[in-house]
């Protein structure tokens, strides 16, 4: 579905690199984990897959083109995206901003307002109470509720996904991680997510790539990554899920024990 | 009611519609060039600090100066269009006010969109562009959408500034609430100085009120506000086009054969203006009045056709326009005077009113008594600790070099003052000499004396009725007028600006030219003048 093929981004004349070197396969249907430190370059790998960043050298090809030769406003409008910080259009209603990229492609009317009710459904925020709201009106989970229904609204197949749930609370993040996953599975999107947080990236992931430093490090399923980390590196990220996962299962043991 | 103040209302429509005309055309002007303008150097970086440097060195230029150098500016680019397409354009009244108040408005409007513009969360345009907007779309639905309460903040700045510098377009030739201002300096009308001052206020804070409502209804994107206040815009400014239409339909005034009687900025002018208006009244010819012509812009504007009817000086052409200096022959200037309008200027002078409204020096009778002093000679020895007052012009006029080098003059200290202060400057002691007008009322008000110019040192400057090119030939208009050529003698002409200078039961310009056309038929039968 995408691929990247020795992809490399330098932003200052190749004195750095914030990307080098990068080959990977998305596959169609697979919910793909970017997972990495700040500065690892997952974020402008992702950038790069819908042309927000032109890539210094090498060629990514998205559903059989090289998107160095298609217009990339156009490509754009066909790939959901999810913003970090989510970026709704404050002067707007949520039902203009759902409603935006469909506009773009000139729907008429009344197809975009079906598809903003069908979307907000989808998302489990009612119609008649959400369509007509301000974003500084909602809260962050509705608010991202509204980010995920904008970057389904024009039928992507592909979506990607910049930190989406990092703002929010832990258990707004479980059930809209939970929520997106089975959107995922339903409506067979190839989804690519840029995270640092390795345990959503466990929970998430058909596959999850691991940067560092500009560099891919480490490709993999999740379990396969937990039996064999096969990098100090992806070792000592998978250390912390790995405590924290027996701390928690001893004190379900222990209070099994008492009962 | 008072009739001063019935008078100034009387005029209020139509100084009131041309000074909306005037700020609604320059604000347009304004965000036509200033939005595009904030939105290049918005993108360009590089561009940014030179652009708004530049728009600010313009405001830093005081706004009259901005207004009077339009003039020649609008008048050379008149003659650059003229030379491609076979006709010039008005480089008199509107176009130089409208091109000094557009630049004016630009620094407000640009500061403020480029820092609206700049000031969009870089999140949401990235957002915009992930979502696959152009550059175009997301400078319009995203980027000017959220800027546009800064915008609107920066035109009203813009709109307050530009009603209260336009009120200074009335030297430049164009009618606006200023004309109340500067009529009313000129003859001591202290009412209507602040007429124009209150209506100018009130027009500003009308307009502050109904934009901050604009702006607070994109702020806090309130569709009804938003409405409610563009009607209230559109009922001001469309009744303020339309309204000078209205007034000259009303008036019967309005069509382009209208003759259009110029007058310089004071009382003299304002008199012999509605004098020759009252005179193409009774003899049914249209005319109109073009008020307030800075000195110098009067005969171009006559030459260009833009007025028709004005007063000049021959000694003014002579030094000015014709730059020739020394002492000369009355007789000798009036004749090279009229063949020079003629030949080079297409004007066709009807001849002297029969007085001559000269440069003079003047100082308080009492004081002139005891120095012994009646001529500019005797004044020398005293000179050194004499000191004089002069009008706007008068120290940089040609006249002033050649009294200075003929009596060999040189005073303690040289004191520029407006005319209608000039007077009782030197009657309060604060100057001892003045530069005044022969046939200025406030000589006697005032108990002034004139003192002799024995060398002829001050050229003479008969008052020639002068016709533009354009009314040349019109016999009527030469008709009306001829009856005044010659009959309006200095005794009269001073009596007459009397009426309106003097402070206690002070004409109206309107009344006192009545009067002197009362005289004038009076005289042409018997002799003796009130």
């Amino acid at each position: 579905m995408i691929s990247a093929h020795s992809v490399s981004k330098s932003f200052d004349d190749g004195l750095t690199h914030s990307v080098r070197d990068l080959d990977l396969d998305v596959r169609a249907g697979e919910f793909l984990v970017l997972l990495g430190e700040s500065g690892s370059g997952k974020t402008t790998t992702l950038k790069m897959l819908n042309g927000l960043i032109a890539p210094t050298s090498g060629t990514i090809v998205v559903d059989g083109e090289d998107i160095a030769g298609v217009d990339q406003v156009v490509l754009r409008r066909h790939i959901g995206y999810v913003f970090q910080g989510i970026g709704l259009f404050p002067h707007l209603t949520v039902a203009e901003n759902v409603a935006l990229v469909p506009m773009l492609l000139g729907w008429p009317r009344p197809e975009r307002e079906a598809r903003v009710d069908e979307l907000l459904v989808l998302v489990k925020l009612d119609p008649k109470t959400y369509r007509s709201r301000a974003p500084s009106e909602l809260s962050g989970g509705q608010r991202q509720r509204v980010g995920i229904a904008r970057a389904l609204a024009g039928r992507p197949k592909i979506v990607l996904m910049d930190e989406p749930f990092g703002a929010l609370d832990p258990i707004t993040r479980d059930h809209l991680q939970m929520e997106y996953q089975n959107i995922h599975r339903e409506l067979g999107l190839t989804t690519v997510m840029v995270t640092h947080d390795i345990t959503e990236s466990l929970i998430l992931a058909d596959r999850i790539a691991v940067m560092s430093e500009g560099r891919l490090i480490r490709l993999g399923e999740p379990a396969d990554l937990v039996a064999e980390p096969g990098d100090p590196y992806v070792a000592e990220l998978l250390e912390t899920p790995r405590r924290q996962a027996g701390r928690l299962g001893d004190l379900l043991d222990a209070a099994g024990g008492a009962r | 009611m008072n009739d001063n103040l019935a008078r100034q209302l009387e005029i209020l429509p139509l100084n009131l519609s041309h000074h909306l005309k005037i700020t609604v055309i320059a604000l347009a002007i304004g965000v036509a060039v200033g939005l595009p303008l904030s939105i290049l150097i918005a993108r360009k970086k590089s561009l940014r600090y030179p652009v708004l440097t530049a728009i600010g060195v313009i405001q830093t230029v005081p706004s009259l100066a901005l207004l009077a150098l339009m003039v020649p500016l609008m008048a050379a680019l008149s003659g650059f269009v003229q030379r491609f397409t076979g006709s010039g354009f008005s480089f008199f009244g509107l176009y130089p006010t409208v091109a000094a108040l557009s630049l004016y408005s630009l620094l407000p409007i640009v500061r403020n969109s480029v820092t609206g513009i700049l000031g969009v969360e870089p999140t949401l345009t990235e957002a915009a562009r992930g979502l696959g907007m152009t550059d175009r779309q997301t400078l319009f639905k995203v980027e000017l959408p959220l800027a546009l309460p800064v915008i609107v903040a920066g035109l009203r700045t813009a709109t307050v500034w530009v009603v209260g510098t336009a009120t200074l377009a009335t030297p430049v030739g164009q009618r606006s609430l200023g004309n109340y201002i500067f009529s009313g300096l000129q003859t001591r009308n202290w009412l209507a100085v602040l007429f124009g001052c209150v209506a100018a206020a009130a027009l500003a804070v009308t307009l502050d009120f109904l934009i901050g409502a604009l702006e607070r209804a994109a702020a806090e994107r309130r569709r009804k506000l938003a409405i409610a206040a563009f009607v209230g815009l559109a009922v001001l400014f469309g009744g303020g086009l339309v309204a000078p239409t209205l007034v000259a339909q009303y008036r019967g005034t309005g069509g382009s054969d209208a003759v259009s009687i110029g007058s310089k900025t004071f009382t003299e002018q304002y008199i012999l203006a509605s004098l020759f208006q009252q005179t193409f009244n009774d003899a049914g010819i249209p005319s109109r009045r073009v008020e307030n012509l800075g000195s110098t812009f009067g005969l171009d504007a006559l030459a260009q056709g833009e007025i028709d009817v004005f007063v000049d000086y021959t000694g003014t052409i002579w030094a000015n326009s014709m730059k020739r200096s020394g002492p000369a022959d009355r007789e000798r200037v009036l004749a090279e005077v009229t063949e020079w309008l003629a030949a080079e200027r297409g004007i066709r002078s009807l001849g002297s009113l029969g007085f001559e409204n000269a440069y003079a020096l003047a100082m308080r009778r009492d004081q002139a008594e005891a120095l012994g002093i009646a001529t500019i000679a005797d004044l020398a020895p005293h000179a050194s600790k004499l000191s004089i007052g002069g009008d706007y012009e008068f120290f940089e006029r040609p006249e002033w070099r050649s009294i200075q080098d003929t009596y060999d003059l040189d005073f303690s200290r040289e004191d520029t003052f407006d005319s209608t202060f000039m007077y009782q400057a030197a009657a309060t002691g604060q100057v001892d000499v003045i530069s005044a007008f022969t046939t200025d009322g406030r000589i006697d008000a005032f108990d002034l004396v004139v003192l002799d110019d024995p060398q002829g040192a001050i050229p003479p400057y008969d008052a020639l009725l002068l016709l533009s090119p354009r009314v040349a030939d019109r016999e009527d208009v030469a008709a009306a007028l001829s009856p005044l050529v010659g009959e309006i003698g200095e005794d009269l002409m001073r009596s007459a600006n009397g009426l309106v200078d003097r402070d206690a039961d002070k004409k109206p310009p309107s009344a006192a030219a009545r009067e002197l056309r009362g005289w004038i038929d009076e005289r042409g039968s018997t002799s003796p003048i009130p």
